[in-house]
């Protein structure tokens, strides 16, 4: 009779367990649709859906983006994988990234550290240094030819420095390096923006015990703030190798790949292969091979470092 | 002070304000050019304005349809970032929180879709949205913001990822014994932690959104639902720029985010005070 | 905090239904369109590729549709430096643009199948200036007449030549470079300002050659057929001949260093009388009427030193601009679209929203208007004097070139290849590019 009753209780015990894991299921299950929901919503409609019927005209030989579609399999592959402009300018933009990601994240960190060390003036400089990143693309294009067209040249007179006077941006070299300085102008802003947030998250009580410890401030930063300081440049890094991968505003206003395309970076190659040149088919099928090269770069940046990230 | 101290304390000013003058001098640039018509700013860029013209200002409000164009700058820039960081924030908890396979992957699809070049999407996106559905004719506003929530949700969960993780366990285990559930212990507890990094997310996403030309000269197919950046087109011409009405007209796109971030820079600050009773 | 949660579910649910209802009621909704029955109004779109015209046109569209008050015209202008242009995002957002703008060569290639044949309307009795197909028909309704060629300023070249200048006096290169000096004699040490932006040097300046055959289609199929050898084709040395004089350093104030973006600045200097000579359109006179209201006037680009050669004598001139109508349009639309362009030829206000608001030269033979921009009475008088041969770059593919052969003529000016290479740039492009 006891043994019965035992297992009643057993038995009505391991359904109301089930009853509250199903429960708690349903509960983590609506949880995950509740705060993943809406995101993955708006993504799923304006990135994936598009990307997919994208990799779909790349399917098919398309002169102008209003043709008629005429499947053609991988041809548009075949015919980007030919391209010779298509790698070189890959190549010169691959320079172009070195050359910039190093330097932006040199000054972005050096302004955050200088804005939040406790200056005076700190709050004023924390806006003029952003001022850059406020005046968009094409714009900015237009006022550093000013620079280094009519300035730079101009200073170059005054002063007699022959090499001031040379135009820039008629020299393939010099080009380049323009665009370089101007990339790090503008985009230094931004990158100081997001380190400025990771540097006043840093706990004042560990830099407090370090200095009580002892530590100098140059201790100070190579121990404690560097490593703290891990999300920040994961986030830096990336957005600063995305976006020199990926110039196209900066050079079509500043230099329009001059001269004679020796500035032309793979975007702008891009563009103009499938809206200029019409031949919009390999130039889709360029753009989704640029992106898998990008992607595969980033994502082991992205992978490695996360793996650096410290936890409070 | 001593001396070093002295020397080295000189030493960061000067370099401050080194910089200073690099980042600024072509803002300066555009504020004295505003005033000068086209013939005196290309002769003389550098030059203060021979007197002080705020005709072109005016004129540019007239010919850009200034208060309707600002309007829906200011109304799809703010519905846009808000809708954003609220969903982002959430996104990027639960997916730190509770790091599953499917988690990852997910995570992983939405970091590498930053990289998708955006002009292999522009066809795509106006072909469906607008021949096939019809939704760029109908509903255009309200489509664009969904693409921006679309297009800006990546980065946004990428940075709050970052962040999240400095908000310490003991705090929300505290909180789930005293009784919160999951949003509970999100929206009462650790989004206010997250504050400088909430509010530098909001700057970053209203200055892409407010600055974007690209998406709304796809979707926005009437002058009567411009933004700025794309009435300000207009003035550019095919051989020559307008300079003398384009100047003010980028001056004026570029005031409100200045402002903006003057005030929302003070509650980062006001953060730190937050942070550091903490 | 269940409630809380329930809402959101359930507002999440509602909002999707909305949108797909709404996105199915949208795609039902669409059948009827574009039919217009003989009472509701016939909507047209036309783009202009003008950008720097659009509030005249916009303006041009009201007066038309006061006239024709069953008839609405939405005039879409192109935003200058877009990746996809206004014809195509129309098109692939589902819209039919029913007169499109195009310049010449895109609306008989990239564009070939849009137009429909418009031989028989009545205005081709007042224009030469009408774009035909390769068939014989008449597909575009020219619009815009322009002319290219060494722009100078009047006031600079009269103190130097001490008196009245005729421009078609200069017709061979020695004469060209004997006036450079005279200039140069008069003070100003640099008397060409030279821009060398790629579509100048390339689209421009670089298809010049073609006009040595007054058809210049004969030229393009001997190049296609691989039979032109550019090196040994006098017309096109001498053009590059006198392109070397203007931008040597002698006479050229960017000679130091040729290449570079001096749109601008060459402007500057020629409107302001520092430099005398510039080799644009007429279109510069936007950029020379910001500097100054000098008076200006257009030479012929020599190419030898015959007196008697006809390329010396006359100035690049053609439709740059035609309108289409499209194939795709429905027969309300382009009736309606077809009365339209008769407005522009034959209305007094659509004469005058050509000539006097656009200031553009037209085609049109029985248009009594005159454009006053200096630049545009140069070329004006230049089509009265017989003095013009056909605007080669409508015979180029305007981005390809742009792309491809302008940078190589850049490398030229910098020295960097030889005319050899340049040559066989150009003749390899056209044996691979046989559209």
């Amino acid at each position: 009779m006891l043994a019965k009753k035992i297992d009643e209780v057993r038995y009505h015990t391991e359904i109301s367990q089930k009853v509250i894991r199903r429960k708690r299921n349903l509960t983590s299950l609506g949880n995950s649709m509740l705060f993943l929901g809406p995101s993955t919503i708006f993504f799923a409609i304006t990135v994936v859906i598009p990307f997919i019927y994208g990799i779909y005209l790349t399917l098919n030989k398309m002169d102008s983006p209003t043709d008629a579609m005429v499947f053609s399999g991988l041809l548009n592959y075949v015919n980007a994988v030919k391209d010779a402009e298509f790698w070189s300018s890959l190549w010169l933009t691959i320079k172009f990234v070195v050359a910039t990601v190093f330097f932006v994240n040199l000054v972005g960190f050096g302004l955050a550290y200088l804005v939040t060390s406790g200056m005076k003036i700190q709050n004023s400089l924390r806006t003029a240094y952003f001022t850059p990143n406020l005046i968009g693309g094409l714009v900015l294009g237009y006022i550093w030819q000013f620079v280094f067209v009519q300035s730079l040249p101009a200073l170059g007179d005054k002063l007699g420095i022959s090499w001031l006077k040379l135009g820039w941006l008629g020299d393939p070299h010099m080009a380049f390096w323009a665009l370089v300085i101007v990339t790090i102008w503008q985009t230094s802003g931004y990158m100081m923006i997001i380190f400025i947030a990771g540097l006043i998250s840093i706990p004042k009580d560990l830099i407090e015990a370090a200095k009580i410890d002892g530590a100098g401030a140059f201790r100070r930063l190579i121990n404690i703030t560097l490593p703290l300081m891990v999300p920040s440049f994961v986030v830096t890094i990336f957005l600063s190798l995305k976006n020199a991968f990926m110039v196209y505003d900066l050079n079509f206003s500043l230099t329009k790949g001059g001269p004679f395309n020796s500035t032309l970076m793979v975007s702008m190659h891009v563009v103009n292969k499938a809206f200029v040149e019409a031949n919009y088919g390999t130039g889709q099928a360029e753009a989704i091979i640029l992106f898998l090269i990008v992607a595969i770069v980033t994502g082991i940046q992205v992978y490695s470092s996360k793996k650096m990230e410290v936890e409070a | 002070m001593t001396a070093k101290k002295i020397v080295a304390s000189t030493f960061v000013y000067l370099i401050a304000f080194i910089a200073l003058a690099c980042f600024i001098f072509p803002f300066i640039l555009l504020m004295i050019n505003s005033f000068k018509s086209n013939g005196e700013i290309i002769t003389n860029p550098f030059s203060l304005p021979s007197h002080w013209d705020f005709a072109h200002f005016s004129d540019v409000i007239a010919k850009m349809n200034f208060l309707v164009t600002f309007k829906n700058s200011v109304l799809i820039t703010l519905i846009s970032t808000l809708l954003i960081v609220f969903f982002s924030a959430m996104a990027a908890y639960h997916m730190v929180r509770k790091p599953t396979k499917y988690n990852k992957i997910f995570f992983t699809i939405l970091v590498a879709s930053m990289v998708i070049p955006f002009q292999s999407l522009m066809i795509p996106l106006i072909y469906i949205y607008g021949a096939k559905l019809q939704l760029i004719d109908l509903i255009p506003i309200p489509l664009l913001i969904c693409f921006y929530i679309g297009f800006g949700s990546a980065l946004s969960i990428f940075m709050f990822h970052g962040f999240m993780k400095s908000i310490p366990l003991e705090v929300e285990e505290a909180a789930r014994i005293d009784g919160c559930n999951t949003l509970q212990t999100f929206f009462l507890i650790v989004f206010p932690m997250l504050k400088p990094i909430t509010v530098t997310i909001a700057i970053l996403n209203v200055l892409w959104i407010w600055n974007d030309y690209l998406l709304p000269s796809l979707v926005l197919n009437n002058e009567t639902v411009y933004t700025m950046p794309v009435q300000m087109k207009v003035f550019n011409g095919t051989y020559m720029n307008n300079w003398e009405l384009l100047i003010p007209a980028i001056l004026l796109t570029v005031l409100p985010i200045l402002i903006m971030y003057m005030i929302g820079q003070k509650s980062i600050i006001n953060g730190v005070m937050q942070g550091s009773i903490k | 905090m269940v409630n809380f949660k329930a809402l959101l579910k359930k507002s999440t649910l509602v909002g999707a239904a909305a949108a797909l209802t709404m996105s199915l009621a949208a795609c039902s909704g669409k059948t009827s369109g574009n039919a217009a029955s003989s009472d509701s109004p016939v909507n047209i779109i036309v783009t202009n590729g003008k950008g720097e015209i659009d509030a005249q046109f916009k303006q041009a569209a009201k007066d038309f549709m006061k006239a024709n008050p069953n008839i609405h015209v939405d005039v879409k202008s192109i935003a200058v430096g877009d990746t996809l242009n206004m014809y195509d995002k129309l098109t692939a957002s589902g819209k039919t643009v029913t007169i499109a703008m195009f310049d010449p060569y895109s609306a008989l290639h990239k564009y070939k199948e849009v137009g429909m044949d418009l031989s028989n309307e009545k205005w081709n009795a007042e224009t030469t200036y009408a774009l035909k197909d390769a068939n014989g028909k008449v597909i575009g309704f020219p619009f815009a007449v322009e002319g290219m060629g060494l722009v100078y300023n009047q006031k600079v070249v009269e103190k130097a030549t001490g008196g009245k200048f005729d421009p078609f006096s200069i017709n061979t290169q020695d004469k060209l470079k004997a006036l450079l000096d005279k200039i140069k004699a008069s003070g100003v040490q640099y008397p060409v300002s030279y821009q060398t932006e790629a579509w100048s040097v390339g689209n421009h300046y670089s298809s010049l050659f073609l006009d040595q055959d007054s058809d210049p289609n004969v030229i393009l199929d001997k190049l296609k057929a691989g039979k032109m050898d550019l090196t040994k084709n006098a017309v096109w040395n001498g053009y590059y001949d006198t392109l070397n004089l203007l931008t040597s350093k002698t006479y050229n104030k960017y000679g130091d260093r040729p290449l570079g973006q001096y749109y601008d600045a060459a402007h500057v200097a020629v409107g302001k009388g520092d430099s005398a000579i510039l080799f644009n359109g007429d279109w510069a006179f936007d950029s020379l009427k910001a500097v100054a209201g000098d008076n200006f006037g257009f030479m012929p680009v020599p190419v030898d030193n015959n007196p008697d050669n006809p390329l010396n004598n006359k100035i690049a001139v053609g439709p740059t601009q035609v309108l289409v109508i499209n194939k795709k349009a429905t027969k309300s639309q382009q009736d309606a679209a077809k009365k339209f362009l008769n407005w522009l030829v034959y209305d007094q206000a659509g004469q005058d929203f050509i000539v006097n608001k656009a200031q553009i030269i037209s085609a049109f033979k029985n248009n009594p208007n005159k454009v006053t921009n200096p630049l545009g009475v140069a070329i004006s008088n230049a089509i009265a004097q017989n003095k013009t041969m056909p605007f080669s770059t409508n015979y180029i593919n305007t981005s390809d070139w742009s792309t491809i052969i302008g940078p190589e003529v850049q490398k030229y000016i910098g020295k960097q290849e030889s005319r050899k290479d340049l040559a066989k740039a150009l003749e390899s492009y056209y044996k691979s590019h046989q559209e």
